[in-house]
């Protein structure tokens, strides 16, 4: 009598009222759908990895040895090439754009795809980012010319590179040390991140995602699809219907990060920039001949998501 | 089965296999993949590969072995031995010299390391065989060491304050200036103990030699002129050239933290190269070798002990463990010394990395909520994780001596770094009552929380 | 105390009486000392990797990508490849309490009974990295880097690795087997540690 699902993901932990708005999500989750089930479904939340590393959770979902993860789609693009697009530098340019993918064309492919895969997208969650520079402001392509900068995906890194940045890869976790030290002047990360990695401590400027950016990154919540098929009918819909439901909450509470991670930095006494559509079309120039093109290249499943995400441009 | 109940027959079990003699990374193994196959779904069994790749695959992790080549290309050439006769040459004369210039040294090599078992390894490769040759109890000479490199992870760089700002969201930066202070305590404690550790067993000495005449080296009077102790001096050269070489690739922001492992390895070796002439493959084979043995030995444990760790979180034994904790509502310190006592019974079982990952995110939301100062705990953790790299069944540091030194009984090793446990502990004490030790010094540099 | 310790490996590995046994592990022992020539240039080329990054990026300004994963990769095929060299003179270390304080005989078997369970658990993680390594390989799996090179070369070394280690306790295993199938000769053990001396009487059997 009543089934223990298990949630995985990288975030801090925290409660259902206070924290990281990711892992706030999976707990809203969890009590809802525990809620609706009348107790069939349970769950235990798995933060800060601490039941698996972030690169095996995908993995681990496929095979039904995790049951649920929110966790950026595109780390897994090693794995499935495809959802490499869920961070495809100024592919998606706002949250509306971003939010109208789940019923668009370039949704359903995607449902497709992962459903094929094993996995079953649970709830759409979009968020921006930003950069953290440490030497100067970074907000139009000329201004990271010969700039020691960390795209963190390779498509970013393909951008960064073709406008003239010194592309640095290093493990996130070594991001604040080699910010402090100068080994890394600038680093592009989600607005949750930049405040959570603490980079405001070793930043002096910040270019900000609130209200335009040309970088936004799919994090959806996602069930195994092994797990899935193994619960009845209504239990399947309790969770695709809670999942849906908080979709409004995520971008809300992605937003507000996104103004949060400004303050943060302004109090720390950094210079805060944001972007408008000029700059944002600039650099969506510069990944188009680049990051979209290496993308569109590696198949036809490719090239086809590529072509039905930029009618939604 | 409650978690719980589940928990301690997993403990149980993993001390049954152990003290059976089977290797530490086998044992972790065996017995995780074990309880995953009767009590985990079949799946995932599927993943225990990769989930230990996962784990592994990290150049956080795997610069391990590049700190312990670096520390082999000195301590195990002719350049260790040149600086212990250095070092002996000016502190003879001082009660446990020798001693105190091991803390130092592995002190030293702890603020160019992020791991410990590699500052053991490090420094005791050339520091303990040094130490016997004087006269030092072998246990006395292992229980420095194996306590002296557990600052690798206190002194910054640190590879688990690392993982720890992230899952405790502090920031780093505070953190690694936050160890100092305790850094400096430790190497304190331990340097007195050095002293009357060391009187002991000259008072000893002298006295076997007068009832006996049995001779030890302790007794040996040495004299060396002050132009005998200047010549000496630039015997230490390429230790402080790589010392100042690596702090300003590292601090002046020329190389991030894994490349520095790599490029202090090859600016060791370079200088054992210029200086001593030691190039040839046939030279360079013995140390880069034992490097591999023993970096190999600790990486398998480390990422059968992640693999162990996933076992116990999936059982979900270490959350309930915690929740228990919670709520038993108890106060402040109370609290504390509860967690610090889980933190302890882990690590009988896991190394400090696998204990940052698997137990921060379960301690942390209670100890916030407690009021703690997070990157104070952060320091009390490390120091109580320092613990368990000392102590069996579990203990790399212990098991990096078992590789240098495989002529010393456990059991005497075991005695020699129980004082220092003792001192450890209070540490944590001091810590306690002066929070300052820690704080002041980041406070004062980058302000006020 | 402990097995293995005493013994500089690579020279007294001890070898086992059976013929058929003592050619299989003369083989592993002979492609273990090359394995160990590799790993060494492995890992003195991983210290060259990672300052040259650094070089290159002071120097000439021109930031290198794929210098950590190079390494990772070459630390990951340097560890799991000598995991058998280090199990054929026993360096991985276990807690061994026990061997002082049982007789010679049931330490034997104790011995065995480890070694059992460790070629158990050993072969069962070969399987599954071999596994992984077709999944991987099949599915043309990169890492998610902007380097992004093939995941079937660093788990296709950690399969080969514990290929190696698995066979490496299976000769160990089946070495202890064939000394307790002759009881006659018994009464030569020296005391020398358990393994070393199960070998050394093998060899003067
Ligand atoms: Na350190
Ligand atoms: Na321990």
């Amino acid at each position: 009598q009543g089934v223990t699902l298990k949630i995985s993901h990288q975030f801090p932990g925290g409660t259902l009222e206070e924290g990281d708005f990711r892992d706030r999500l999976c707990r809203m989750f969890a009590a809802e759908v525990q809620k609706r089930s009348n107790g069939g479904l349970k769950f235990e939340i798995y933060p800060g990895s601490s039941l698996m590393k972030t690169n095996a959770q995908f993995s681990a979902m496929r095979k039904g040895a995790l049951d649920l993860s929110l966790v950026p789609l595109s780390y897994a693009g090693g794995e499935v090439p495809e959802v490499n697009i869920g961070l495809m530098p100024g592919l998606v340019p706002s949250y509306e754009t971003g939010a109208a993918w789940k019923n668009a064309e370039v949704g359903k492919e995607l449902n497709r795809l992962l459903l094929d895969k094993g996995i079953v997208l649970v709830s759409w969650i979009w968020q921006a980012g930003g950069v953290a520079s440490r030497t100067k402001a970074v907000v139009e392509p000329d201004d990271v010319k010969g700039m020691k900068i960390r795209g963190g995906s390779r498509e970013v890194d393909l951008m960064l590179k073709a406008a003239g940045a010194a592309v640095v890869s290093l493990p996130s976790n070594e991001i604040y040390a080699a910010m402090q030290t100068g080994a890394m002047e600038a680093a592009l990360t989600s607005s949750t991140s930049l405040i959570s990695f603490r980079l405001e401590e070793v930043s002096k400027f910040l270019t900000s995602g609130r209200g335009q950016s040309y970088w936004y990154m799919f994090e959806p919540l996602m069930i195994s699809k092994a797990v899935f098929d193994r619960l009845t009918k209504e239990q399947q819909n309790i969770i695709m219907t809670v999942g849906a439901e908080l979709e409004a909450f995520a971008i809300k509470a992605a937003k507000q990060d996104d103004l949060t991670v400004a303050s943060v930095y302004e109090k720390k006494g950094a210079k805060v920039a944001d972007m408008n559509a000029a700059t944002v079309k600039r650099w969506q120039a510069i990944a188009r001949t680049t990051a979209w093109k290496d993308y569109a290249d590696k198949n036809e499943n490719c090239a086809k998501l590529l072509k039905l995400a930029e009618k939604l441009l | 089965m409650n978690p719980l109940t589940l928990g301690v027959l997993y403990g149980v079990v993993t001390l049954l296999v152990m003290f059976s003699g089977m290797p530490i990374a086998f044992a972790l193994g065996t017995v995780a993949t074990g309880f995953m196959y009767f009590l985990m779904p079949a799946a995932s069994l599927d993943t225990i590969t990769q989930n230990v790749y996962e784990e592994m695959a990290s150049i956080t992790l795997l610069s391990i072995p590049l700190f312990i080549l670096k520390g082999a290309a000195i301590g195990k050439s002719a350049a260790g031995r040149d600086l212990y006769s250095a070092i002996h040459a000016w502190l003879h004369k001082v009660p446990g010299g020798l001693g105190i210039a091991n803390v130092f040294a592995c002190a030293m090599f702890a603020a160019m390391a992020g791991s410990s078992p590699a500052t053991c390894s490090a420094i005791g490769s050339a520091g303990i065989p040094e130490m016997r040759r004087r006269g030092y109890s072998p246990g006395f000479a292992a229980g420095i060491i194996a306590a002296g490199g557990t600052l690798g992870i206190l002194l910054p760089p640190s590879i688990t304050m690392i993982l720890y700002a992230v899952a405790a969201e502090q920031s780093l930066g505070r953190l690694f200036l936050a160890g100092i202070g305790p850094g400096l305590l430790m190497v304190l404690l331990f340097s007195g103990y050095a002293v009357y550790r060391a009187r002991a067993e000259y008072t000893q000495a002298y006295r076997a030699y007068q009832q006996t005449g049995t001779h030890s080296a302790y007794l040996e009077q040495e004299h060396f002129t002050l132009a005998q102790k200047m010549e000496m001096l630039p015997r230490v050269l390429p230790f402080v050239i790589l010392l100042i070489g690596v702090m300003v690739a590292l601090y002046g922001g020329y190389a991030t933290p894994s490349e520095t492992a790599g490029l202090g390895a090859l600016l060791a070796m370079a200088l054992i190269a210029l200086v001593y002439r030691v190039w040839r493959p046939s030279e360079i084979a013995p140390f880069v070798t034992s490097t591999i043995k023993e970096s190999t030995m600790l990486l398998l444990i480390i990422g059968m002990s992640l693999l162990y760790s996933y076992v116990m979180s999936y059982l979900h034994i270490s959350q309930s463990a915690a929740q228990w904790v919670v709520d038993l509502h108890l106060d402040k310190w109370m609290l504390l010394c509860v967690i610090l006592l889980m933190v302890v019974v882990f690590g009988f079982f896991l190394p400090p990395v696998s204990i940052i990952l698997m137990m921060c995110p379960i301690i942390l939301p209670p100890l916030r909520a407690a009021g703690f100062d997070l990157v104070w705990f952060g320091i009390v953790m490390t120091i109580v994780m320092e613990m368990g790299l000392i102590h069996p069944p579990v203990g790399l540091n212990i098991f990096v001596i078992k590789n240098i030194a495989p002529d010393i009984p456990l059991k005497e090793i075991v005695w020699g770094v129980l004082p220092f446990l003792l001192l450890m502990l209070l540490a944590v004490v001091l810590l306690s009552l002066f929070p300052q030790i820690a704080t002041a010094f980041p406070d004062m540099i980058m302000g006020g929380q | 105390m402990s097995h293995g310790f005493e013994m500089t490996p690579g020279k007294t590995v001890p070898l086992p009486a059976h013929p058929v046994l003592r050619m299989l592990a003369t083989g592993l022992h002979w492609l273990n000392r090359w394995i160990i020539r590799l790993s060494m240039i492995a890992m003195l080329l991983t210290t060259l990797i990672l300052t040259y990054s650094v070089i290159s990026r002071y120097l000439f300004r021109v930031p290198t990508d794929w210098q950590d994963e190079a390494s990772v990769f070459m630390l990951i095929g340097v560890t799991f490849f000598s995991a058998a060299y280090v199990q054929s003179y026993r360096g991985h270390i276990g807690i061994e309490v026990l061997s002082s304080l049982l007789s010679p005989a049931v330490n034997r078997w104790r011995l065995l009974l480890v070694d059992l369970l460790s070629m158990a658990f050993c072969g069962f993680f070969t399987w599954k990295s071999w596994t992984l390594f077709y999944e991987a390989w099949i599915d043309g799996q990169t890492t998610s880097s902007t380097f992004a090179p093939p995941l079937w070369i660093p788990y296709a070394m950690m399969a080969a690795g514990m290929t190696l280690l698995t066979l490496q306790l299976l000769i160990q295993v089946l070495d202890a087997l064939t000394v307790l199938a002759m009881p006659a000769t018994s009464t030569t053990f020296t005391g020398q540690p358990a393994v070393a001396g199960q070998a050394a009487r093998g060899e003067k059997a």
